[in-house]
């Protein structure tokens, strides 16, 4: 096996990182969506692993194929590919082509991953969190959520991405391994719960039915009767027609949307729904 | 009644936050989408652009329980947050305080949500719009890599997508809010509160956290007893009055249990080998 004599410095690897935390999506196309993002992460590393402006180019040219995963989480294959074109540049048994193939390998399953880890679990707990302190108007919340959010993703993005550098193809049992496995499950459930309280503290779907007598006084008062049953009934029961909808019948969230739109405007009319105000 | 309105330095810096702020916008993911796009956070900072802090957070974080969850499979959105929280929710603060209704009321969260998801919807235009613009950039960026002008691409990457969002964010944030201020009279001449179409407005607003929650539901329910949890979680703060942060301590008992019960049973010697699979739906994010 070839000597290692080319390495990364550590200000190239800190520059790598920087141009993807901050530029993976801000040249954003249907047709290459992180792939400029990634191109720029990996130029001060082909800058520095290689001297003439050929190797350079033939070497970046690499990361031109299309690109997109989760992107917080997906850090991981930026270290991992850092790794991999140190590993090339030093002459071993590494080529462009398993570098890509290895991307593309990876930029599916850390995508699906990191969307119900991050996206679908951990903003949401922390917006969960965030809600309960803002009630009322108060900026704490809002402040909670950007130190929290930022710190803890800054710190786990560099993480990731030196993890990856470090162990090349091991990194990615971090993220998919057994006992990563578990931890994503664990905190699902988490987010889960945390979702649930959220649903019932922050929708609130009321109906204004009523059935009166003749003398105009009141047999049932259908809020109250569902209330007596368990409070917040219609909310629930207005989420799992929305989940239903969605999951079952795989209509997107914009025509879900439409539907309420339409449940709505029949609720109103038949007096099922009455915000009950005037000017 | 006061007259409340968004002068044009406030539509100046809520253009500047829509650029930083959207999917693919120029405060990148961390700090830009997903800090200053979420639309609690945007309630606080409209609120500070407007004057009214405690107005925006109020709305914001209504308006936020509908986008809690903004999941974006493959790179397609059903909304896109620039437009919901910097057009959205001012237009919300100015067309409440208009019509004197009171922000922390079920009325007036209602109404902040109708409107800043009919307005989110057009983020959805504005998404694809700033899409597309960037196409030109990156076959700048193309031709840069032909030619070897490598560090051509932290322009195409960082630089020319600001004129990107110059059209399709800043643009159209700043017309619509300053046009916008005008809407409340328009609301009171033709839409009396207690028409049909004012009812049905402020019953969609009460309707649409659902979707939102739902958006989340189908993304972590793999099975049907997963919805037990989602109840477990609603019963906590429906029934037993538990507050949200004490819904997270409780999950997080919960999560650590459930944890260690995972970890014993992988310590069982390899007799399942159906575990080792893990689900993956080939979504991708963008």
């Amino acid at each position: 096996m070839a000597e290692m004599t080319k390495k990364i410095s550590k200000k190239t690897l800190a520059k790598s990182f920087r141009n993807w935390f901050y530029g993976h999506l801000t040249c954003f196309s249907q047709e290459h969506m992180q792939t400029f993002g990634y191109l720029c992460a990996m130029l001060p590393i082909v800058e520095e692993l290689y001297d003439t402006p050929e190797e350079q180019q033939e070497a970046l040219s690499t990361y031109t194929a299309f690109f997109n995963t989760e992107p917080q989480l997906g850090t991981v294959i930026v270290g991992v590919t850092a790794g991999l074109e140190e590993a090339k540049a030093n002459g071993q048994n590494v080529d462009g082509e398993m570098i890509n193939g290895i991307r593309a390998g990876l930029m599916g399953p850390v995508a699906g991953i990191g969307d119900s880890l991050v996206v679908g679990t951990l903003i949401p707990i922390l917006l969960g969190i965030a809600l309960g302190l803002s009630s009322g108007g108060s900026p704490l919340g809002a402040i909670f959520y950007i130190v929290v959010w930022n710190v803890l993703v800054t710190l786990g993005m560099r993480f990731l991405y030196y993890k990856g550098y470090e162990l090349g193809g091991k990194a990615v049992e971090f993220i998919v391994g057994d006992q990563a496995n578990a931890i994503r499950e664990s905190v699902v459930m988490l987010g889960t719960i945390v979702i649930g309280a959220v649903a019932a503290s922050w929708i609130n779907v009321t109906t204004a039915f009523k059935m009166l007598n003749a003398d105009g006084g009141t047999i049932i008062d259908l809020q109250a009767t569902l209330d007596g049953i368990c409070p917040k009934l219609l909310s629930a029961a207005t989420v799992m027609l929305c989940w239903w909808l969605m999951s079952k019948r795989k209509i997107s969230p914009t025509v879900v949307m439409l539907i309420l739109v339409a449940i709505s405007l029949v609720g109103v009319l038949v007096g099922f729904f009455d915000p009950g105000l005037s000017y | 009644m006061e007259t409340v309105g968004v002068n044009l330095l406030q539509a100046i810096l809520l253009g500047l936050c829509a650029c930083l702020s959207s999917v693919p916008g120029m405060g990148g993911t961390v700090f830009g989408n997903y800090t200053l796009g979420r639309p609690l956070v945007a309630g606080l900072v409209v609120g500070l652009i407007m004057g009214d802090i405690t107005t925006g957070i109020i709305i914001g974080a209504a308006i936020q329980v509908v986008y809690i969850a903004l999941v974006t499979p493959g790179g397609t959105v059903s909304a896109d947050v620039r437009a919901i929280s910097y057009i959205g929710i001012p237009l919300a603060m100015v067309a409440i305080k208009g019509l004197g209704l009171d922000p922390a009321s079920s009325e007036g969260q209602s109404m902040a949500i109708a409107l800043g998801s009919m307005v989110g919807t057009l983020g959805t235009v504005l998404f694809y719009g700033t899409a597309t613009v960037n196409l030109v950039w990156q076959h700048i960026g193309w031709k840069a890599v032909e030619k070897g002008k490598l560090r051509q691409l932290y322009i195409v990457d960082m630089v020319l997508p600001w004129i990107s969002h110059l059209l399709c964010s800043f643009l159209p944030t700043v017309v619509i809010t300053l046009l916008g201020s005008n809407m409340v009279d328009i609301i009171k001449n033709y839409l009396p509160m207690d028409g049909i179409a004012m009812k049905t407005l402020f019953t969609v607003g009460s309707l649409l956290p659902a979707v939102g929650v739902a958006i989340l539901l189908k993304q972590v329910v793999s099975k049907p007893t997963d919805l037990l949890t989602f109840f477990f979680g609603f019963i906590l703060a429906a029934l037993m009055g538990v507050n949200l942060i004490g819904a997270a301590v409780i999950g997080g008992f919960f999560a650590v249990l459930f944890y260690h019960i995972k970890m014993l049973q992988l310590k069982k010697p390899a007799a399942v080998t159906a575990d080792a699979e893990f689900e993956d739906d080939d979504e991708e994010d963008i």
